[in-house]
């Protein structure tokens, strides 16, 4: 007996949609699970995806790659290859296995979400593969990070870090809840596989696992890399939506991308610009962050957008101009207040390491320079007191990150501005005037209180650094400090010749 | 005539000159104008911006205060926000 063809057989198994008749089609597809708001039910009839997958062909490749990436780590693990890692390079992982372990769980429901009330047959099944592909990615990861747990208790947060009231999980949670949960199928699929998928995690990925070849860490390079090929599979799920979300309704695809996309790059500016252009050892660095986002992000997105005849997103001047400022504030962010993380950030602003970000940003030396000397001075005169933190930055109602972003005046100075917003008798403030100009169309949308508001509410006791410390699930094991702070010693013959300060720059 | 009222904790967002972040200060409204510019300041000065031997300015919705009078004759509120500056008359804001 011969095999039928595979395009004789398939549709049989893709096009399972059905037509109802014990009931209505809104009680299995309601609206606010199914999202198909402006655009005809019948219209979802169109959706096809470009490369199609049986469960046989599935479960045949994601054995392979579960076998030859745990083949990998099971050779490095009687090796010493992590005692030689650097410490920067060290945190670039912690701060990977904490934040992105449960991020992939948490796709897990977006996915399955798509899987049950997604609006095609074909769609359905495909989610099915990206629920089962996101399963893998949490267990990996957490496989991946827990072998570590015996030599560094910070690695420990790769399970934990999402459970904790720490401020990078609630910032993370917040973006993520109305990326992955709140939102109906219809703005996953356009947030989660179109934009995020799609556009950030290639940087994420591709990008670090360069970084982590060139660092020595082949077991991490090893598991990213095998989760990467499966993005490329169910990210497609974002293309034949967006498509016929264009025709009928592209008010709100532009929206909808608009706002994965901000939310995404705030995200990656605090996590991955710090990874690449600070933790990175500068002789292992490939590229800069900014380049990366250009090469990776950038040419592809507008690309994609425009192909399905969408605008530039309203913000993209702000977007911009945020590459050479965003990461670099937010790197300093978290190293001033270090002991809220659950790696060690090493500052990494040594002679060599400014000569790198001088020709790779040429602003840096004068928005930020002038701060990280005063800095060094207090590191090599030991004055460590004045280089932690006796309250909290203040926190963006929408990205949950720092209020940090520094800004060139019309009188020629960087400052940090205030983006304020007044609403029901209380005072929001903002990073930027897009964070602001989402939280207000959004307004009704989840939106997590902040640290900040959660501490003038009462709910974080004592109210002082132990109190919000102990609220955030630090404990001294496992808080952060710099490694050695060995990247001042090139200044310190400063302290017998001062330098002269130069403020206001 | 009614008695003056209690001080109030008024939380603010502020930003200290050329520092890279707004930070959380909280202040009494009994406080005058010169003192939320020092507690604004220790939080920044000496520690990423450098000290500089000039008089500090608070500034609220745009305008230079008085620094003599309190943080509630000012019209300050929770949650506003509040910039110190250096004085230097060359480059007032």
């Amino acid at each position: 007996m011969t095999l039928l063809k595979r395009e004789e057989w398939q549709h049989l198994v893709r096009e399972v949609d059905w037509t109802l008749s014990y009931v209505d089609d809104e009680a299995v597809y309601p609206e606010w699970m199914s999202g198909t708001g402006k655009v005809p039910r019948e219209a979802w009839a169109k959706w096809e995806e470009d490369y199609k997958v049986s469960y046989p062909e599935y479960v045949a490749t994601q054995r392979e790659k579960e076998s030859s990436a745990y083949a990998v780590k099971a050779a490095l693990q009687r090796s010493t290859a992590w005692e030689n890692l650097s410490e920067g390079w060290k945190s670039s992982t912690k701060m990977h296995f904490g934040g992105v372990t449960l991020v992939e769980s948490e796709a897990v429901l977006a996915e399955l979400k798509m899987a049950r009330f997604g609006l095609n047959g074909s769609w359905r099944n495909m989610a099915v593969f990206g629920a089962l592909d996101e399963i893998r990615h949490a267990q990996i990861t957490l496989f991946f990070g827990h072998e570590f747990v015996g030599k560094d208790p910070q690695y420990d947060w790769t399970q934990k870090m999402f459970h904790t009231n720490d401020w990078v999980a609630v910032s993370l949670r917040n973006l993520f809840d109305g990326m992955m949960v709140t939102s109906n199928v219809v703005d996953i699929a356009i947030q989660l596989p179109l934009t995020f998928e799609t556009g950030f995690t290639n940087l994420q990925f591709v990008a670090l696992s360069a970084d982590a070849l060139e660092s020595g860490d082949v077991n991490f390079a090893n598991m990213i890399s095998s989760i990467q090929t499966d993005e490329a599979r169910h990210a497609q799920q974002g293309g034949p939506t967006l498509e016929i979300l264009v025709e009928h309704d592209p008010v709100r695809a532009q929206w909808v991308i608009d706002k994965a996309f901000w939310g995404s790059a705030r995200a990656f500016a605090a996590l991955t610009g710090p990874a690449m252009d600070y933790y990175t050892p500068v002789e292992h660095r490939k590229q800069s962050y900014r380049e990366f986002m250009e090469e990776w992000i950038i040419d592809q997105f507008v690309r994609t957008i425009e192909d399905y005849g969408l605008k530039k997103p309203w913000f993209w001047d702000e977007f911009m101009k945020g590459l050479d400022t965003w990461h670099h504030a937010l790197h300093m962010g978290l190293w001033y207040w270090r002991p809220t993380l659950w790696w060690k950030p090493t500052a990494a602003v040594s002679k060599d390491d400014r000569d790198w970000l001088r020709e790779k940003y040429p602003n840096w030396e004068k928005v930020y320079g002038d701060k990280w000397d005063v800095i060094i001075d207090n590191v090599n005169r030991g004055d460590m007191e004045l280089t932690l933190p006796e309250t909290l930055p203040w926190l963006c109602s929408m990205c949950h990150l720092p209020c940090c972003v520094a800004t060139l005046g019309y009188d020629n100075r960087w400052r940090v501005r205030d983006y304020p917003l007044k609403h029901n008798g209380v005072t929001y403030h903002f990073c930027t005037a897009g964070c602001r100009q989402i939280w207000w169309k959004d307004r009704d949308n989840l939106n997590h209180p902040t640290v900040i508001d959660r501490f003038l509410a009462g709910e974080i006791q004592p109210m002082d650094v132990g109190g919000i410390l102990g609220y955030m699930g630090l404990t001294p094991d496992v808080m952060g400090d710099d490694p050695d702070y060995s990247w001042a010693a090139d200044y310190k013959d400063r302290l017998i010749v001062p330098r002269v300060p130069v403020a206001g720059a | 005539m009614t008695a003056a009222a209690e001080p109030q904790l008024v939380p603010l967002n502020a930003i200290f000159a050329e520092d890279f972040v707004q930070i959380l200060v909280p202040v009494m409204s009994n406080n005058t104008v010169a003192e939320l510019g020092e507690a604004i300041a220790h939080h920044v000065e000496g520690r990423r911006v450098p000290k500089r031997d000039l008089p500090k300015v608070v500034f609220h919705d745009g305008k230079r205060l008085d620094p003599s009078i309190t943080v509630a004759e000012a019209g300050i509120g929770p949650l506003d926000h509040i910039r110190v500056e250096y004085s230097d008359d060359s480059r007032e804001i």
